[in-house]
């Protein structure tokens, strides 16, 4: 009767085993969206034009009046004319600290900048002006992570500094979830 | 021979050069631009819309110099992207598409929505369905039985999506709809292009397996093409010939 009782614990004991060694939710995919740390020192709020450079990572693209704005991660927006799509040609980059999103209209373009929502004048792209700001548009920003944020994100490393928010990234093999 | 064709090429080079002085990137002071399938911002007239982890915001832009906030509203946990058409917003969100019409004063009023298993997934749509993509693959969230998949809804009637077809994917990222014609992105899996002409019966026109594509926007001919490593520039006026027009490396 003993060793009954004994192999059905043993039973119980191996499923609950194997059923976590199987949760299919452990599964690394190549690549994700997901939430990635946003370091900065200074001022997160300091917008500005700078001239163009390399694509490092990039995540979303938006369209207008023959201009591509690709965003780099986190950083900013890659302004492309591609006024002839066989030679597009990286003309300025708009630095905008934490930023994972735009729009534009006219000649305004609309930006997170981490939890603020920023009008920025691009109508000469030498000289952008902030022309007005919402501060805590985008209120949860904060870490440790965003309020109710289930999903994959860029594991913290503690030798790049302080985490000012969080933003949205096309992850590589991302290691770290909730 | 060479030779001409080497002069030719440098001709046609110092011909774009010059044709990009005369006509410099300028930004019209009107109309908005367009964005891909997994933007969180879109511009409808003078509002803004955007949306977070869980909320839709809307803010009154018809002053740049003096943006209004208008609504937050809590609409659930998992929104992923924005769509607008009509007057209205398509959501995309871990359980489904949801629907909002544009109110007087920007303010987006439930009209409806079409829930699905819990996956990742953006949604374009035209004036009768909408088309969805679910990621399994790689989608934290996604719960068992969580498939990949693209579905077209009929959107007809607003008030009562209806699932119309639902077809297997690999991968699936953003989308792009253009009239009759479906791009589809499936990350390292490649770009899709369908002729969705009968949503009962759509037809693989392409599998262009060399590019890692994350979202497209389509532009009338030409397609942008982004994924990791480039953004790669289509020209598909000739749907039987999509050609490469252009790259742009990405982190090299």
């Amino acid at each position: 009767m003993n060793k009954i009782y004994f192999l059905l614990l043993s039973g119980i004991w191996l499923s609950l085993l194997f059923q976590s060694c199987l949760d299919p939710k452990l599964d690394i995919p190549e690549q994700s969206i997901g939430l990635a740390p946003i370091y900065f020192e200074g001022d997160w709020r300091d917008i500005g034009a700078e001239p163009a450079r390399p694509i490092k990572e990039l995540f979303k693209i938006y369209y207008k009046d023959s201009i591509i704005f690709a965003g780099e991660a986190l950083q900013g927006i890659h302004v492309i004319d591609n006024t002839d799509p066989f030679y597009p040609e990286p003309i300025k980059f708009i630095r905008i600290p934490g930023n994972s999103d735009i729009a534009i209209k006219g000649n305004t373009l609309y930006a997170n900048n981490l939890s603020s929502l920023v009008a920025i004048d691009i109508s000469d792209l030498n000289d952008i002006r902030v022309a007005s700001r919402v501060e805590n548009a985008f209120p949860g920003q904060g870490a440790p992570l965003p309020d109710g944020y289930i999903g994959f994100f860029e594991c913290p490393d503690p030798n790049m500094g302080a985490i000012i928010g969080w933003s949205e990234k096309l992850l590589k093999r991302p290691q770290c979830w909730r | 021979m060479i030779r001409n064709t080497l002069f030719l090429l440098l001709l046609t080079a110092l011909w774009s050069c010059a044709e990009s002085d005369s006509e410099a990137a300028s930004i019209s002071d009107s109309g908005s631009g367009v964005g891909g399938s997994l933007a969180r911002f879109t511009i409808v007239g003078d509002y803004l819309f955007t949306v977070d982890n869980n909320n839709l915001h809307s803010f009154d832009i018809s002053q740049a110099s003096d943006i209004r906030p208008q609504e937050s509203i809590f609409v659930g946990q998992g929104v992923e992207t924005i769509f607008p058409l009509n007057g209205f917003l398509f959501l995309g969100t871990q359980n489904g598409m949801l629907i909002y019409q544009i109110r007087p004063g920007g303010v987006p009023e439930f009209v409806s929505s079409y829930q699905h298993v819990i996956s990742c997934d953006p949604v374009v749509a035209n004036n009768q369905y909408a088309y969805v993509t679910l990621r399994a693959s790689g989608c934290r969230q996604a719960v068992a039985g969580a498939a990949d998949l693209l579905e077209i809804i009929d959107i007809s009637n607003l008030n009562n999506p209806q699932i119309v077809a639902s077809y297997d994917m690999d991968s699936p990222f953003g989308l792009g709809l253009d009239g009759q014609t479906l791009f589809l992105c499936e990350g390292a899996g490649g770009l899709k292009v369908f002729d969705v002409a009968d949503p009962q019966n759509i037809r693989l026109l392409h599998h262009l397996t060399n590019l890692n594509a994350i979202d497209v926007i389509p532009l009338g001919g030409l397609l942008l093409a982004i994924g990791p490593d480039r953004i790669v520039q289509l020209d598909y006026s000739d749907l039987s010939n999509i050609r490469v027009v252009s790259e742009i490396s990405i982190g090299v």
